[in-house]
């Protein structure tokens, strides 16, 4: 049976199977391994190389300088990159979660490549002490470093997107430590990274604060090598005397231990997910030792290089890549030997069903009642499974079972097609990223598709995005960017026309973007082109700032009707123009200009002056400089009645000049003119009545002022100069005789001649002073009978009003007196006769 | 009894509205750590408690302070200004600072910009060096619910600032508020627009679709069907004539201010010497929601009427013997007792300015000037009151009566009457002629003046107007139907379509849009039966139309929409929307400019 060959491949170590399928024959030609410092990269990332400078090695047919070069998991070259970084031997090199990949040399500078093998600027130092010092060893984690320095210092980079090191707290040590392990901050309680430094006889717990000894019967005498599993939780120990100890993180507790006899300690110490730790001398068979039974030998025949994963291993050899893990107990219910577990029944019975025998069915019903879990189990194996043609017998026997299932969920079969599909794609030997289901669920897959956007694979990208429903715009936008880059040839509209037909594809993405990155290349042309495509004026319009299309921006802004995004702009321009290039740019466009002139109004006075006499607004200059006089008279250098009235006056006349320019403006230019005559004529009064009362009120109040005080002359200068109507000047005095009460005086005047304004002044007067008296000298003078009989009901004599509106024959008018009287009982019912009287008539 | 209204028989679900801006700022104002003392500029603060109770915020640990020009006393280490983004606060915060600085003060300086920051604003900051020592945030108070009924954008110089000096930043904010109301309660498929700010608002819609494309899942569950924006500039005329209902009245005289008055306590019957008090005004009063919309005249007699009554119980009460229940109908009418006494109080208070002459002759006089028969009285009016030198103000409501309805009076006329002002009352209210002059409210006459025909054509001038038992608009100023509420009128029944011949008669462009993702959607379509369907009325609730008014809207205006949705045959109702809510006064103050 076709079963039994699967598990034969099956290493049985104590209760638990391994195995090792063979990812990729690796495609590269004449690397070694022992030649070579090697980098890989965990989840299936790319490998980086580059000869071992610390050993003696022979070349051949190449070049004595170096060269790193970076291959993916399948051995296929992405890149290379001649290495001509000063600062002395390679020390260590590792690929970061972002796959950037660190190199530190000796004298502790930190050169940084891209997987195209690109340099990124700037390079980093560890510091001065590293400078002196030279850099011993590196123990890098997912995210960072620690480096160890030839004077036994420490210190660490702990985290690669900051790129900023810092210094351990001091070991005190004299020696060198034997081997170093590094628990990542993010298991850490502190949040910072712990070192175990294994040094003497014992290990310590470095980190920026302090050094702590570890106490405990597990660590007795020096320790040779150290790992930490990749959860954080579990320590692998190699002793002094060849024993291989597992503990917990905190030293509590031997989980493990296993005696290697061999005093040299391994060379590569390696967990293989959490269940075994591997061993590699590389002159004996790998060993591989789990907590109990005997241990597994493999072997080979070649230099190994060891990667681990979350889930396993990978074995990196200069031929083949090897997966080593534990298998997963779905598989192993199918295709242990001898099993007759539902699962292995239901993928025989799919065997059967394919070669028409009657025994499917019968197979079928043995496990009628744990169907769904025999389906499950076929499913969850297929998910494991690295070879395409088992995934499909494997899924196929699921979606067999599941046509006898009625409750199972049917989703399942579909989702697991949809995660081998992407799983396939991306093992395919020329992109290369062995993933497992697992690594693939722990990394994400927003994590794998921004992997392969930076490995410039855009195309799977966006398939990938699309199968699983994901945002296209990263990748597009990352193509977009790369696509300019990669595109110096290209001509501006050709390139243009190319980007255009992808970046449509993905609604609502940012054009101003894409620009921006163009710009940044060197292209403000296509810049220009693609930023006319943007939506968002809020992002075009900072864009076109950057590129220098001020016009275009001030244009676009406008249109946006977003007046923060034209101040914007005019700021921007303001900053940058001559004044007169400035003004010329905003003149023609209302709301630039409005929005300019009305932000200058509050606090650019005199720029403002300047903007308006280029435009040849005179009138507005002229209004500018009469408010700069009112300004100059609050100002308390100019106090009233003092001689600096003058430099006042003389600006009023200057704006009178200006009105005066074009005669649309006579009325303002008039108004300036009395008005400075205004303030000459109240100046003289203050001087002249000693009294600081006259300025800045208006004519028909300084006429009033005058009268009060009982300085008519004057009050008849000012009526004469300023030519105030009669109409008005009879309102004025005899207003201003009410207020002082001078009824003589008011009567006098009611005499000199028929007033102008009929006797309502001296009626309202004499009312709103509550001097009835008075007002009956002026009410039966009244002409007209309504407001005579109005006169009356306001001082209260309900008969008269009675009368009067009576002969004026207004019902209305009754009525509301009426209302006016309503307590007054009596006087309510006279209007009502009246008003009976006055509806017969009507009739 | 609150101020902040009751929101629970709103037609829109406001009170999420309301409860996400309490969060917003809750959330800024938690995320600054530790005591803080915090600044409010005074205009922000009234606006504020219609949405927050202020002593809510104490419990974040903070003291309250009004911005003014006097620097901020408190022993906090982190002052935090919110402020309106206005280019004048800069300078008074950045003096502040600096006086902070001189006094050797570690602080910590956060401004919160309501309802964005502004580059206008921080580029003075800059100037002034301080804008590196301030932590710059937002607080996007876009609009606020003023009743179950009217959203406020608090955009008080709205007006102002588009027409005198053209900027248009307050029609992006409505834009914005509009924007921000679809995305809570679906996209407007209709948009009908009257005046060159409205027409501008409704482009910038537009252009915020095209620039964030809404689902079109959110297209099909619109909860508003027609958006009309009406342009303040379209009608000038109603806001200029005295409002006659009560709510209208009270703001005359009393002024309104986020949904309260302030006045003196004695008005109230309180006896305390001077002391100033407020009362909320808002739906929650059942008494007021009852009479607030009635013309002031019948007021007086529901109030009487329910007094009379009131006191007819009291005295059944008192002399017989009563069963329980009516005991308990009795108690439960005394419940209203508060507010029968806060309303006939305000009215009484009320009657003493409607009774006098001055007042009367006033309302004669509008009316004269919009039946535009009597030139030479009306004239010789305004003539008499500039010389008695009555409140400027006053003068001016009717003034720009006088002239919006003559488009403008004659050169001779034009000049005599503001040569007469300024001599009445001082040159430097040149720069708020000139304001006027550039908004065209008080211009030189060049055109014929085409009010008679739009008066006639929209039946503005009712006769015989019924205020007790009214059949028309109109009786919101006793005889006038207010311009603009005909036009919302029209649009909402039939659209701009039918009255185009008016509609060019009055200022600015109009239009019509209907949104195309709705057209082209088939959903949509099949959804609502064709587009005749969308007036049909849905799972009991009626459609919504949403009037904007660009530049404010005064309180017998919001009266006539509610009584046009209370007809029968009206198949919407209406929610407001409106820059402010403004009067004839507030809105001749915003043009102010004093020279000096």
């Amino acid at each position: 049976m076709a079963n039994v060959s699967v598990a034969a491949e099956w290493q049985l170590l104590y209760n638990r199977y391994y195995r090792k399928p063979e990812l990729y024959p690796m495609r590269w030609k004449n690397i070694d391994l022992s030649r070579n410092k090697v980098a890989c990269a965990p989840f299936g990332g790319p490998i980086a190389v580059i000869r071992d400078d610390s050993k003696i090695v022979q070349l051949y047919s190449e070049s004595a300088l170096r060269k790193l070069r970076i291959f993916t998991s399948s051995g296929v070259l992405i890149s290379d990159t001649v290495w001509k970084n000063p600062g002395g031997r390679l020390i260590g090199m590792s690929w970061t979660e972002d796959q950037t990949l660190i190199c530190i040399v000796q004298d502790g500078t930190v050169y940084r490549y891209n997987i195209h093998a690109e340099p990124i600027e700037p390079n980093v130092t560890l510091g001065k002490e590293c400078f002196e010092q030279n850099v011993v060893e590196c123990v890098f984690w997912g995210n960072g470093v620690v480096c160890l320095t030839e004077g036994g210092l420490l210190f660490c980079i702990p985290d690669f997107k900051v790129m900023r090191s810092c210094q351990l707290a001091e070991t005190g040590a004299e020696d060198l430590p034997n081997c170093m392990a590094v628990i990542e901050p993010k298991y850490t309680v502190s949040g910072n990274v712990e070192v175990l430094v294994g040094i003497g006889d014992g290990i310590l717990i470095v980190d920026e604060d302090g050094v702590q000894t570890v106490e405990g019967e597990v660590v007795q005498g020096p320790v040779q090598k150290m790992v930490v599993s990749w959860d954080g939780k579990y320590l692998a120990i190699f002793t002094h005397d060849g024993r291989i100890l597992v503990t917990d993180i905190n030293f509590k507790g031997v989980l493990l231990e296993y005696n290697c006899e061999s005093a040299l300690p391994p060379e590569q110490l390696a967990w293989c997910g959490l269940d075994s730790v591997l061993l590699y001398w590389d002159d004996t068979p790998l060993l591989m030792v789990g907590p109990r039974g005997d241990p597994v030998h493999y072997f080979y025949d070649e230099p190994l290089l060891l990667i681990p994963e979350c889930d396993g291993v990978r074995i990196l050899s200069n031929t083949s890549l090897e997966f080593l893990q534990r298998v997963p107990d779905s598989t192993v219910s199918i295709f242990k030997i001898g099993s007759t577990s539902p699962a292995a029944l239901l993928y025989d019975a799919l065997d059967h069903f394919d070669r028409r025998s009657a025994k499917a069915d019968e197979n079928l019903r043995l496990i009628q009642k744990s169907l769904p879990e025999a389906v499950e189990a076929c499913i969850d194996a297929a998910g494991h499974e690295f070879d395409v043609s088992r995934q499909r017998t494997l899924l196929r026997a699921a979606s067999y079972g599941q046509a006898f299932c009625s409750n199972f969920q049917r989703d399942r079969i579909q989702e697991m097609c949809k995660t081998l599909r992407v799983l396939n794609a991306v093992r395919d030997p020329e992109i290369g990223i062995p993933l497992s289901i697992n690594q693939y669920k722990l990394l994400t897959p927003s994590v794998l598709i921004a992997r392969l956007i930076n490995a410039h694979r855009h195309l799977l990208a966006l398939r990938i995005s699309e199968y699983v429903g994901m945002n296209q715009e990263v990748v597009i936008m990352h193509w977009a960017c790369s696509k300019i880059t990669a595109s110096l040839a290209i001509p501006d509209p050709a390139l243009l026309e190319i980007l255009l037909d992808k970046l449509k594809l993905c609604r609502g993405i940012s054009y101003a973007a894409v620009a921006a990155h163009a710009d940044k290349n060197g292209r403000r042309k296509l810049a220009a082109m693609l930023v006319e495509h943007e939506p968002r004026s809020s992002k075009q319009v900072p864009l076109l700032l950057s590129i220098g299309e001020e016009d275009t921006a001030l244009m676009k802004a406008t249109e946006s009707g977003d007046t923060d995004l034209v101040y914007l702009v005019l700021f921007h321009i303001w900053q940058k123009k001559q004044p007169l290039e400035f003004f010329g740019m905003i003149q023609a466009r209302p709301l630039p200009r409005d929005l300019f002139i009305s932000y200058a109004r509050c606090y650019k006075h005199e720029f403002l002056k300047d903007f308006f006499l280029s435009t040849g607004q005179l009138q507005e200059v002229a209004f500018l400089l009469w408010k700069e006089s009112w300004e100059l008279g609050k100002n308390p250098m100019a106090s009233k009645g003092s001689p600096l009235h003058g430099p006042r006056i003389k600006l009023i006349d200057k704006a009178q000049n200006l009105f005066a320019e074009t005669k649309e403006h006579t009325f303002e230019s008039k108004a300036a003119e009395e008005h400075a005559k205004l303030l000459r004529i109240q100046h003289e009064l203050e001087v002249s009545t000693k009294q600081a009362i006259f300025v800045d009120s208006s004519i028909s109040d300084t006429i009033r002022t005058c009268i009060v005080l009982g300085n008519h002359r004057a009050a008849m200068k000012v009526k004469t100069e300023f030519k105030v109507s009669e109409k008005r000047w009879y309102w004025l005095k005899v207003f201003a005789l009410a207020t002082i009460r001078d009824w003589e005086a008011l009567e006098k005047f009611s005499k000199e001649k028929r007033p102008p304004t009929g006797y309502r002044p001296f009626v309202e007067a004499c009312v709103d002073a509550d001097e009835k008296g008075e007002a009956l000298k002026y009410i039966p003078k009244l002409a007209d009978l309504r407001e005579r009989a109005e006169a009356y009901a306001r001082i209260g004599m309900a008969k008269e009003a009675a009368d009067a509106a009576s002969q004026a024959k207004d019902g209305e008018l009754l009525g509301r007196l009426k209302l006016t009287f309503q307590q007054n009982a009596a006087a309510s019912s006279l209007f009502d006769t009246l008003r009976d009287r006055l509806s017969f008539q009507g009739v | 009894m609150a101020q902040i209204p009751n929101l629970d028989n709103s037609p829109l679900n406001l009170k999420s509205l309301r409860e996400q801006s309490q969060r917003d700022l809750v959330k800024i104002l938690k995320d600054i750590r530790g005591k803080k003392c915090l600044v409010i500029e005074p205009k922000l603060g009234g606006t504020l408690s219609l949405i927050i109770q202020t002593s809510l915020l104490k419990e974040y640990g903070i003291e309250l302070r009004h911005l003014s020009a006097e620097s901020v006393e408190t022993d906090c280490s982190k002052v935090v200004y919110l402020v309106p983004s206005q280019r004048d606060l800069m300078k008074c915060i950045s003096s502040h600072v600096h006086d902070g600085i001189s006094k050797g003060l570690q602080r910590e300086y956060y401004i919160y910009f309501v309802p964005r920051r502004e580059i206008q604003c921080e580029r003075i900051l800059e100037e002034e060096k301080v804008h590196h020592l301030i932590t710059i945030g937002e607080y996007p108070l876009y609009v606020v619910p003023l009743d179950e009924d009217i959203l406020s954008f608090e955009l008080d110089l709205a007006y102002k600032q588009c027409q005198v000096d053209g900027d248009t930043g307050s029609l992006w904010h409505i834009a914005k508020a509009i924007h921000k109301l679809e995305s809570t309660f679906g996209a407007i498929p209709n948009v009908r627009a009257k005046g060159k700010a409205s027409v501008i608002v409704s482009d910038i819609l537009d252009r915020m679709h095209t620039e964030e494309p809404m689902n079109s899942s959110d297209m099909a569950l619109s909860e508003i069907n027609t958006l009309i924006l009406i342009d303040r500039e379209v009608d000038m005329i109603t806001p200029m004539c005295t409002q006659l209902t009560y709510e209208g009245l009270l703001d005359e005289v009393l002024r309104i201010n986020n949904g309260s008055v302030e006045l003196d306590s004695s008005i109230m019957g309180v006896q305390q010497e001077g002391k100033k008090m407020k009362v909320p005004l808002n739906s929650s009063d059942k008494l007021l929601k009852e009479i607030r919309d009635l013309n002031f005249e019948v007021v007086v007699q529901v109030l009487k009427q329910k007094a009379t009554s009131m006191k007819q119980d009291y005295t059944e009460i008192t002399s017989a013997n009563q069963s329980v229940s009516e005991l308990k109908d009795f108690v439960k009418k005394l419940n209203s007792l508060p507010e029968m006494t806060r309303h006939i109080n305000l009215a009484q208070h009320l009657s003493t300015f409607t009774s006098k002459p001055s007042f009367l002759a006033k309302l004669d006089m509008e009316h004269t000037i919009i039946e535009a028969s009597s030139y030479d009285i009306c004239l010789e009016y305004i003539e008499e009151m500039i010389h008695k030198q009555e409140p400027l103000i006053n003068v001016l409501r009717l003034l720009i009566l006088f002239s919006v309805t003559n488009s403008g009076l004659p050169k001779k006329h034009f000049d005599y009457l503001r040569r007469e002002l300024l001599h009445s009352y001082g040159f430097e209210h040149m720069a708020t002629l000139y304001n006027l002059e550039k908004v065209g409210l008080l211009k030189k006459q060049e055109t014929k003046s085409n009010w008679l025909t739009v008066k006639r054509a929209l039946q503005l001038v009712v006769e015989d107007t019924d205020t007790a038992n009214p059949n028309d608009i109109a009786y919101v100023f006793s005889g006038y139907a207010p311009l603009s509420i005909r036009l919302v009128h029209n649009a909402v029944l039939s659209g701009w379509r039918p009255m185009e011949e008016i509609l060019k008669l009055l200022p600015g462009p109009h239009t019509e849009t209907k949104r195309a993702g709705f057209t082209s959607s088939p959903s949509f379509a099949t959804l609502q039966g064709g587009s005749n369907g969308l007036d049909k009325i849905t799972d009991g609730r009626r459609s919504l139309v949403l009037v904007v008014f660009v530049g404010g809207v005064t309180f017998a205006e919001i009266a006539a929409l509610r009584f046009l949705s209370a007809q029968e045959g009206m198949a919407y109702d209406l929610i407001i929307g409106t820059t402010k809510i403004v009067n004839g006064h507030s809105l001749v103050e915003t043009l102010f400019d004093r020279l000096g």
